[in-house]
C-alpha cells in the first residue's frame, strides 16, 4: 500500500486521481490509505474524507469480487427495473448497497447510465446487459461466478 | 475612493470594499450567516442577497465589490422576498428546537427569521434525522441537525489554528460537518468554534443548559491569565441581592481587538473563569489575638499607617518589605511606587508572580504576568521574593496576592514569616497562606475594578469594573490612595485620586513611557 501511494505525484491537485488509483487497486479506500495520502500530499484527513464521501466512485467498505450495478433511473424504472433489482437481491441474498458475505458480489443502484433505450439495464463488471428480463438474472450471476476479476488466482 | 448609493444613501468607500462592508460603514446592516470578518467571503448561506441596479439577478453583498456609481438596494421588495425564500430553505432541514437550544437568544438564524421570515412552513415532509449530540472536542457538542453548513468552523480550523479537524462530508442533503475518524477537535482555541457558529450547531459543554443567554449581562474586560491581555466579554448573572444570591460568571467570550487578539481568545482564558467566584475572600481576616474586634478597612488603614509612621520616625523604613505582583494595575503600581519608593525610600520591593508555563504559537504567552511591562516601565526592578531577603531584620511586611505560595515552599515561607513582627496580606482569595499573616484584606479582581494593564507588547489597555467585588473587598488602588492620604505626605496630591482615570493622568505626567504610548 505504502508503495502504491509513494509512486503517486506529490501534488495536492492530484487528490482525486490518487483516490481513483487506490480505489482501483484495492476495490475500496482503506483508512491507512487516507492517512498515507494525507501525509504525502499534505492535505488533512478530514478534507480527503470530505472529497471521497462526496463522490460515489469511491467506497469506504471493501467491495466484492464482482460489481453489479442496476439502473433505477426513470426510464428503467418504468420498464421494470424494480423487478430486476428484486430478483438480484433475492438471488444474491443481499440488499442494494451491500456486499455478499463471501465477498463475491456487491450490488449497487445508479440513477441513470444514459442508455435509457436499452432499459432496464444492469452492468455486471463493466459489461452492459440491456433489455433485461428477470429470467436472465441467473445467467448473469452464473457468468460472473465462472470468471475471476483482474485475472487473479 | 468610489461613490456608491446604498438604499439611496450616498457613501464614499475605498475601492475593493465589498457591498456588505460598505453598507456597514453607512450603518446599514445586511443579514449574513456564513460571512465572518476573519475569513474571505464564502457565499454559501445566500442571506446577504441585495439588488444592484442594472444587474438582472440579486447579488451577494459579502463577495460583490463596489464599483463607482453602483446603486444598491438592501430592502427592496425583491430582496425581502428572496431573503424569505433563503430562510425557508435554511429552515427546511432545521430542527427548530430553539426552546432547548443553547444558542437561542444569540442565534442569528432565529433573529433573521424574526426580522425577515415569519412565514408558514410549506414543507410537509419529515425532516432528516441526524446526530444531535456528537462530542467533537474537549468542550464542544455538535448537533448535525441544526447545522446550516456555513463552514465557519471548518474555515477557522483551516485558516486560524491550521489543525483542520473538521470537514464537510458527503453531499447534497446528506452533507454534514464532522470530525474524521473520531479524532476530536483538540487545540487551545477550540472554544472559539462555539462562539463563531451562527446557529446552535456547535455548543459549549461548559455553558450548555446552565442558563439562557437573555438572563445574562455583558461586560467588557481584559483577560489577565497571560501577558497578552486579550479583550474579552464577561457574561454574568447579576444575582439577586435581596435574597443573598451573589452574581455569577457563566462564560467568557472573545471580543474583537485587532491590535491584540483579533477575534479570538485561547481556551485557557475562555474556560478559566472559576477563580472569579470560587474561594473568594469577602471579609477582613484578623489572625492576631490582640485584636478582639472585627476591624473595618478604616481601622486597618489607620493601623498600617501608624506602623509605617513609627518606622519612619525611627528611620527604620528599610525594615519594611513589600511583595507585589503583576495583577496590580498600572495605577496601583504607580501609587505603590509613589508611596513606598519615592516617599519612603523602600529598597526591599519584591515581586511574586505566577511561574512561566507553556506557550503556543498564537496568543498564549509563556509569561503569565498581565502587567509585567507596566511594572518595569514604572521603575520596579522586579526582583523575585526569596525567604532570606524577606525576613532579614523585617518589622513590617505588606504582601499583595497569593502567588508567594507558588514561589516559596510552605515550610520556608512559614519560617521566614515567623521572624516578622507585623504581616499584612492583600489578597482576593482564601488561601493557606492567609493564616500566616496578621491581617488579611480582601481585594478586587480585574473585572471588579477600574484601571489599565500594559501587555507584553507595551500596549496600555484600560478596563472598567464589570461587577461589584464580593463582600468587603475593595480595589487595591482605593486602599493605596487611602494609605497615601493618611500618610500625610503631600496629602493634597493623594486627595485628588478619586478614580483610576485621575491616577492615569498623573502617570502620563510623570512616567515618559505612558506619555509616549498615548
Amino acid at each position: 500500500m505504502e508503495k502504491s501511494v509513494d509512486e503517486l505525484e506529490k501534488d495536492q491537485r492530484e487528490l482525486i486521481h490518487v483516490l481513483h488509483d487506490v480505489q482501483e487497486e484495492f476495490g475500496y479506500i482503506p483508512a491507512q490509505a487516507i492517512s498515507q495520502i494525507s501525509k504525502q500530499l499534505k492535505i488533512s484527513e478530514s478534507e480527503i474524507f470530505g472529497v471521497l464521501t462526496f463522490y460515489k466512485a469511491f467506497s469506504l467498505k471493501p467491495r466484492g469480487e464482482h460489481l453489479i450495478t442496476i439502473c433505477v433511473g426513470t426510464a428503467c424504472h418504468v420498464r421494470g427495473a424494480p423487478m430486476i433489482l428484486d430478483e438480484f437481491e433475492r438471488k444474491l441474498g443481499i440488499k442494494a448497497g451491500e456486499t455478499s458475505e463471501d465477498n463475491q458480489f456487491t450490488l449497487e443502484t445508479v440513477n441513470c447510465v444514459g442508455a435509457c433505450a436499452l432499459g432496464p439495464i444492469a452492468i455486471a463488471d463493466g459489461e452492459y446487459h440491456g433489455q433485461l428480463k428477470t429470467r436472465k438474472v441467473d445467467k448473469i450471476i452464473d457468468k460472473l461466478m465462472s470468471t475471476k476479476r483482474n485475472g487473479s488466482d | 475612493m468610489v461613490k456608491i448609493h446604498i438604499d439611496k444613501k450616498p457613501i464614499d468607500v475605498e475601492e475593493g470594499t465589498t457591498v456588505l462592508k460598505a453598507a456597514e460603514t453607512a450603518g446599514i446592516s445586511i443579514p449574513h450567516l456564513c460571512y465572518h470578518d476573519a475569513f474571505p467571503p464564502e457565499g454559501s448561506c445566500r442571506m446577504c442577497l441585495v439588488e444592484i441596479e442594472g444587474l438582472p439577478k440579486l447579488e451577494l453583498a459579502c463577495s460583490t465589490q463596489v464599483r463607482d456609481g453602483m446603486k444598491v438596494f438592501t430592502k427592496s421588495e425583491k430582496v425581502v422576498e428572496a431573503r424569505k425564500g433563503v430562510l425557508e430553505f435554511l429552515l427546511a432541514e432545521h430542527p427548530l428546537d430553539c426552546p432547548i437550544c443553547d444558542k437561542a437568544g444569540d442565534c442569528k438564524l432565529q433573529d433573521y427569521y424574526d426580522e425577515y421570515g415569519l412565514f408558514e412552513s410549506q414543507f410537509r415532509e419529515s425532516k432528516e434525522k441526524r446526530e444531535k449530540k456528537d462530542k467533537i472536542g474537549k468542550s464542544l457538542i455538535h448537533d448535525e441537525e441544526r447545522c446550516i453548513l456555513c463552514r465557519r468552523c471548518v474555515r477557522f480550523l483551516r485558516e486560524i489554528t491550521e489543525t483542520q479537524e473538521l470537514g464537510v462530508f458527503e453531499r447534497g442533503i446528506h452533507s454534514r460537518v464532522n470530525i474524521y475518524d473520531l479524532t476530536p477537535v483538540d487545540n487551545n482555541y477550540s472554544g472559539n468554534l462555539a462562539q463563531i457558529c451562527p446557529v446552535g450547531a456547535i455548543t459549549d459543554e461548559d455553558f450548555r443548559f446552565k442558563t439562557r443567554s437573555w438572563f445574562l449581562k455583558k461586560g467588557e474586560s481584559i483577560c489577565p491569565l497571560c501577558s497578552r491581555g486579550c479583550s474579552i466579554t464577561i457574561e454574568y448573572h447579576p444575582g439577586f441581592s435581596h435574597f443573598g444570591v451573589p452574581s455569577r460568571v457563566y462564560r467568557i467570550q472573545s471580543r474583537e481587538n485587532q491590535e491584540v487578539n483579533g477575534f479570538w481568545i485561547c481556551d485557557m482564558g475562555r474556560y478559566g473563569y472559576s477563580y472569579l467566584s470560587e474561594n473568594r475572600l469577602d471579609k477582613i481576616v484578623i489572625n492576631n489575638k490582640e485584636w478582639n474586634i472585627q476591624p473595618t478597612w478604616e481601622d486597618v488603614s489607620y493601623f498600617i499607617n501608624q506602623q509605617l509612621k513609627k518606622l519612619d520616625e525611627g528611620k527604620k523604613t528599610s525594615q519594611t518589605v513589600l511583595i507585589l505582583n503583576t495583577w496590580l494595575s498600572n495605577e496601583e503600581l504607580f501609587l505603590i511606587h509613589k508611596i513606598f519608593k519615592n516617599d519612603q525610600n523602600l529598597e526591599r520591593i519584591f515581586f511574586a508572580d505566577r511561574p512561566q508555563a507553556e506557550k503556543d504559537d498564537f496568543l498564549l504567552t509563556a509569561e503569565r504576568t498581565p502587567n509585567k511591562k507596566g511594572a518595569l516601565e514604572m521603575g520596579f526592578d522586579m526582583k523575585p521574593a526569596n525567604p532570606g531577603a524577606l525576613s532579614d531584620k523585617t518589622d513590617l511586611l505588606l504582601a499583595f496576592g497569593s502567588f508567594l505560595a507558588e514561589q516559596i515552599s510552605a515550610a520556608d515561607l512559614k519560617k521566614a514569616l515567623e521572624k516578622i513582627e507585623t504581616k499584612v496580606l492583600f489578597t482576593s482569595h482564601e488561601n493557606e497562606l492567609n493564616s500566616l499573616f496578621d491581617i488579611v484584606l480582601p481585594t478586587a479582581l480585574i473585572p471588579e475594578k477600574g484601571g489599565s494593564l500594559t501587555n507584553i507588547d507595551g500596549k496600555i489597555q484600560k478596563f472598567s469594573p464589570v461587577f461589584e467585588p464580593p463582600g468587603d473587598s475593595l480595589p487595591e488602588w482605593m486602599m493605596l490612595a487611602d494609605l497615601g492620604r493618611k500618610f500625610g505626605i503631600n496629602s493634597s496630591f493623594y486627595g485628588e485620586f478619586k478614580t483610576p482615570e485621575t491616577i492615569a493622568k498623573e502617570i502620563e505626567n510623570e512616567v515618559p513611557f505612558f506619555r509616549e504610548q498615548k
